[in-house]
């Protein structure tokens, strides 16, 4: 048997009795361990840990963080506890409303993209389940990973994942691709040594059980 | 909170990587800033490893320490070392060593807020690392310097530092490329500085180039602005204070910098026959 895991999720950042609907939640939380989903709350590593010293004064110990925010991510790690982006919206339910016919099929990137706009520096670790779109680049030491493709407009230079959940199809493309590791789904590849030409974007696929590098293709859409 | 003196500068200098020259940097731009005419002090953040005070040459003339300030057990006056040849420029010594966990970020934010009242800069040595002592460090800072060398471990520490210090709301962060060796850049040994500032993405304050008067300096406990040598390093830590001030001085390039008389001759004939 699975203990019960119980988890506080943080009330919406515009209430306006924030303060006191955030002491019932902890107030009522059974004592032990819990969860924190901090929801789509964007939060700097000062207001995180505000929230975080009010939950353990109570007595609970925090598990791990989730969010949305991939700020609110990056401060939770900073202060040095185990937390994961997760996507709110899942794959599943937005499947339905677009028509299986529909010419182009954009499904994955309409329901399920992730747009991000910094750089990501050594330590940093972004991930999500779906398209991951970074605007910025990935600097040694970094990690970005997916389920499905992880595009960057920008420099490759850390270690990149697409396909993280087994998608044998995912693509890793970016501006410039220097990266240090390269997975796709199971396949782990070592960057190449030598440096591209600069101006190139290119892309990376499995193709027969190998990781290859191209010249990115222009036509992004998936059939 | 601490109050703020609106016109005061509080700067860390930080690295992330040990042993790249953020102590060295500190005393130098605090003696440098210190000529120019404006109010600065040193703050030795490395409570476990201090050796800003060794550097300045000031060891000998500490009494009290920023732990008896906090304490109560003497008023800030009595602990600020003031540098004899270059009175602009006091140096706020660090508690004991052996003492370290009495540090917490609001002591820290407590003492800089003190010196906030009294002078123009304050420059805080940050010690190596991302832990404790970083993060008291950060959280009394407003600005940072980050210093690092173009070797590629202290490079990504200081990418590292420098998301954190982002994460923290630290602006601007600047940066700093010490020992810079010409000749190694030109075959290609060494990380050039746009190799550098490509992963780092942070505006250049300035370089520093490779001294072996940096060293004699150190040990003798004399910063080299101060001995005001005609020095390469002494000359680019100048200059970074000037920039930090709101001057436009160039930076100096690498690729004009290397070699003796003999290169520097050929390279004038170049310029002549071209």
């Amino acid at each position: 048997m699975s203990q019960h895991h119980q988890t506080i999720i943080l009330p919406p950042a515009g209430l306006a009795d924030w303060n006191s609907v955030m002491k019932k939640l902890i107030s009522e939380a059974a004592p032990g361990s819990t969860d924190l989903d901090c929801g789509d709350s964007q939060l700097g590593v000062k207001e995180l840990q505000k929230i975080i010293n009010s939950i353990q004064k109570s007595g609970l110990s925090i598990e791990r963080i989730t969010s949305s925010v991939p700020e609110t991510i990056v401060s939770a790690k900073a202060l040095g506890h185990q937390s994961n982006l997760v996507f709110r919206r899942t794959y599943k339910a937005n499947q339905a409303e677009v028509p299986s016919t529909s010419p182009t099929n954009t499904k994955r990137l309409k329901s399920n993209l992730l747009f991000h706009s910094y750089t990501l520096r050594s330590g940093d670790d972004l991930t999500t389940e779906g398209d991951l779109l970074l605007y910025g680049d990935v600097n040694p030491g970094a990690r970005i990973s997916a389920g499905g493709d992880v595009m960057i407009w920008g420099t490759l230079r850390g270690v990149a994942h697409a396909g993280k959940n087994g998608d044998e199809s995912a693509k890793i493309i970016a501006l410039q691709l220097r990266p240090v590791q390269l997975r796709i789904a199971q396949i782990i590849a070592r960057g190449p040594k030598e440096k591209p030409l600069p101006g190139l974007a290119e892309q990376a696929r499995l193709v027969a059980g190998q990781i290859i590098i191209e010249p990115a293709e222009t036509r992004f859409n998936r059939n | 909170m601490c109050p703020v003196a609106p016109n005061t500068r509080t700067i860390l200098i930080c690295s992330g990587k040990g042993g790249v020259g953020k102590t060295t940097l500190t005393a130098n731009l605090g003696i440098a800033l210190a000529s120019q005419g404006v109010s600065t002090v040193v703050l030795d953040a490395d409570f476990g490893l201090r050796n800003l005070d060794l550097l300045l040459g000031l060891e000998n003339r500490i009494v009290y320490t920023a732990q008896e300030v906090l304490e109560g057990n003497c008023r800030l006056d009595q602990a600020l070392v003031k540098h004899k040849q270059q009175p602009n420029l006091s140096l706020l010594p660090a508690g004991n060593p052996r003492m370290l966990e009495w540090l917490k970020p609001n002591d820290m934010q407590k003492i800089v807020g003190m010196l906030q009242d009294q002078f123009d800069y304050v420059l805080i040595d940050c010690p190596a690392g991302v832990e404790d002592g970083f993060k008291n460090a950060v959280s009394a800072s407003k600005e940072a310097i980050v210093i690092t060398t173009p070797e590629v471990s202290a490079v990504r520490d200081a990418d590292r530092v420098i998301g954190l210090l982002n994460t923290n709301g630290i602006k601007p962060v600047q940066l700093v490329l010490n020992r810079v060796r010409p000749k190694m850049i030109e075959s290609q040994e060494m990380l050039s500085v746009d190799d550098v500032t490509d992963i780092l993405a942070l505006p250049l304050l300035g370089l520093v180039l490779e001294d072996e008067q940096v060293i004699i300096s150190t040990n003798r406990g004399e910063p080299l602005t101060l001995s005001g040598t005609k020095s390469p390093a002494a000359r680019c830590y100048s200059n970074i204070a000037k920039r930090l001030q709101g001057e436009n001085i160039p930076l100096i390039d690498p690729a004009k910098e290397g070699g003796g008389l003999r290169d520097r001759f050929l390279r004038l004939m170049q310029t002549k026959i071209i």
